[in-house]
């Protein structure tokens, strides 16, 4: 039982001031194993406060981030599941499923977090999983004001992901839950 | 013919005792602390130990002892015949091959005398107590099978264990289901119970957006409402951290419980269950230190168990033990029945009037002269059951005598403190607080089968 927080799309300062604070009540040290941020956090605070939830951090660089020593895309291999990162911004078009695809073939993970479009989303195609965590704080996108705060946290458990979502929908926190298993002979996807 | 032998040891006195320091010095790291140079009371041949009574002036308590030194000295060699770890006592060995014969009889005797017992269709507890409150033979299953019978585990008629041991050992498997297992692993079962179906056709989709599902009950991992599994569980590891804590501090010097292989790790998680389990069904009192090191020994003795179902089954067997073990001590963990009278503070008092009405003038030394309370004392000793005076060796005797005692286990164990006190008073009655204090909290190594003689025969405390 691995518990993995993906989180991205801050944009504190300056889209927005802080986490909701309905959502920074839930998220306290010492229930998640790993944290993965799609990026545009954007300062370094941020950064700190994150590494007190949880000392194991991913991060990727988003266009807005201060520190530009963050890579542009990463993995990691947690239980059974590849993981892949990246933010997003470089995948043109942005947040296309298709493009999207292209990147996780080439990173060849089961599970792509990505972020940029500030909109939750969870897709499943060709054998792999892309997973959008949309932005904890609502900060407007150039799509978009109208952004509904939400985050994701995965249960990973042998061959078996539980991924429950968290929304601010309307002031309060909405939890919904998805679940997918991973086939045990994973075709390549070439 | 003995009263000749008695004779002849004084003689080898001096080789002996020196033999002995030796040996003594060497012993390192056994667990009990034996400081160097006080030897004392430490087990030695009867003439040598007479001496040593004549320091401790009791009267009449040890007129008796002495009339009953035959039988004593005899139980002493077993007892050295018996103590594998007991670094100690392997000089007696080489000189008094020619009681070795005898006490080879006595334990091949015993051992008889309670496989008899236990073979009958209807076993007869009382007797069974009274052999084995003069100390388990070691071997075969003797012990495991003696302690789960008094203890209450075991039903006396011998038809019914099967049935009763198989229920017990499901018991407990099924409550380590509901309790020990993770939020996700219990989610992932009741998944698999009821949608199995809808589960098959919607991986079956090769795209498209994954369906979402509502959650019922705050039933998400960051969940901060009381009734969630999840909150449940993360309460639980705090718990659960300090048990893996302590159990790694448990007899370090045992290969059994320490160490990184995969023997010591499964004996640790097994523990470590039990512990959690216990703390899980008694939110009251939760887990506090030093319930592992009560623990250990029942382990250890259920583990070692020669008969191979019973020793796989230890976990669930020691879970429950241990239950009826604590079940009239327990109250000694909660601190807030302190000061109540089923507390730690009323069991110390008593110890107090017992020692009273004992050796008045030892009382007398150490509640007003040197100031020693029990407190200071007494509460490792009696929470934990002596297991952190002794080697685990010791303990096991002590604890042979404790659980078949028929005064019942508190009972008896303030005997025993007692005695503990009784067998140092020359050393206390020297000694200001600070030197009490540290004599007490670090036991010196001492004749465990003089020790319980001492506690058996004490006058009770009639006030």
């Amino acid at each position: 039982m691995v518990l993995v927080l993906a989180i991205g799309d801050l944009h504190i300062p300056h889209r927005a001031p802080d986490l909701p604070p309905k959502f920074k009540s839930m998220l306290v040290p010492g229930k998640i194993q790993h944290i993965i941020c799609t990026g545009n956090l954007c300062i370094k605070e941020v950064h700190d406060y994150f590494k007190t939830l949880c000392p194991d951090l991913h991060i990727t660089r988003g266009e807005y981030d201060e520190d530009s020593r963050y890579p542009e895309n990463k993995t990691l291999t947690i239980g059974q599941f590849k993981l892949g990162i990246c933010h997003g911004h470089q995948v043109i078009p942005w947040g296309d499923l298709d493009s999207l695809a292209m990147v996780q073939r080439q990173l060849d993970v089961d599970i792509l977090v990505t972020g940029h479009t500030h909109q939750f989303k969870a897709y499943k195609h060709e054998g792999g999983v892309v997973i959008n965590p949309g932005s904890a704080t609502g900060a407007y996108s150039s799509f978009t004001y109208d952004v509904n705060p939400s985050f994701v946290l995965m249960d990973i458990d042998g061959l078996r992901v539980v991924v429950y979502v968290y929304e601010l929908i309307d002031g309060e926190v909405k939890v919904d839950k998805i679940d997918f298993k991973k086939t045990a002979t994973a075709p390549s996807a070439h | 013919m003995l009263k000749g032998k008695k004779l002849k040891l004084p003689d080898r006195l001096g080789s002996l005792v020196a033999g002995f320091e030796d040996k003594d010095e060497d012993s390192g790291g056994s667990g009990s602390v034996s400081e160097l140079g006080e030897e004392l009371e430490i087990l030695q041949p009867t003439g040598f130990r007479s001496d040593r009574e004549s320091e401790t002036d009791d009267d009449h308590d040890h007129n008796e002892v002495q009339e009953e030194e035959p039988m004593v000295k005899r139980k002493m060699k077993v007892d050295a015949e018996l103590e594998h770890n007991g670094r100690q006592l392997r000089h007696e060995k080489d000189g008094l091959s020619h009681i070795s014969v005898i006490k080879t009889i006595e334990v091949d005797e015993k051992r008889s005398d309670i496989e008899y017992e236990i073979s009958q269709k209807e076993i007869n507890l009382e007797k069974l107590q009274r052999i084995a409150s003069t100390g388990i033979p070691e071997g075969g299953n003797l012990r495991a099978t003696v302690w789960k019978l008094i203890l209450g585990y075991l039903p006396p008629s011998r038809d019914l264990w099967e049935k009763e041991l198989s229920e017990n050992r499901k018991k407990y498997a099924k409550l380590k289901e509901e309790l020990l297992l993770t939020p996700s692993e219990l989610a992932r079962m009741k998944e698999e119970a009821f949608q199995s179906n809808k589960h098959n056709n919607a991986h079956n989709d090769t795209a498209g957006p994954l369906i979402r599902h509502e959650i019922s009950h705050e039933d998400h991992p960051l969940s901060l409402g009381k009734a969630s599994v999840w909150h449940q569980y993360f309460e639980h590891t705090e718990i659960a951290e300090q048990i893996d804590r302590d159990l790694q501090r448990t007899h370090p010097e045992m290969k059994f419980f320490s160490g990184e292989s995969s023997f010591g790790r499964k004996h640790r998680e097994s523990m470590r269950n039990v512990l959690l389990l216990f703390s899980k069904l008694n939110p009251a009192i939760r887990y506090v230190q030093g319930m592992n090191e009560v623990l250990a020994p029942l382990y250890y003795v259920f583990s070692t168990d020669t008969d191979e179902k019973n020793a796989s089954n230890a976990e669930a067997d020691s879970f429950s033990c241990f239950v009826l073990l604590l079940s009239d001590s327990v109250d000694h963990f909660c601190q807030q029945l302190d000061n109540s009278s089923v507390g730690i503070l009323s069991t110390l008092s008593r110890l107090s009037d017992l020692l009273k009405a004992n050796d008045e003038e030892l009382w007398r030394h150490l509640e007003f002269t040197s100031k020693v309370k029990p407190q200071y004392y007494g509460f490792r000793w009696i929470t934990l059951l002596l297991t952190q005076e002794f080697n685990l060796q010791s303990i096991l005797r002590i604890w042979d005598s404790l659980i078949s005692s028929p005064f019942g286990i508190q009972e008896m164990l303030l005997r025993v403190c007692c005695a503990m006190l009784l067998c140092v008073k020359s050393r206390l009655l020297s000694g200001d607080f600070a030197a009490n204090l540290k004599l007490l909290q670090h036991y010196p190594e001492i004749n465990i089968e003089h020790l319980l003689q001492v506690a058996q025969d004490l006058t009770p405390d009639t006030s």
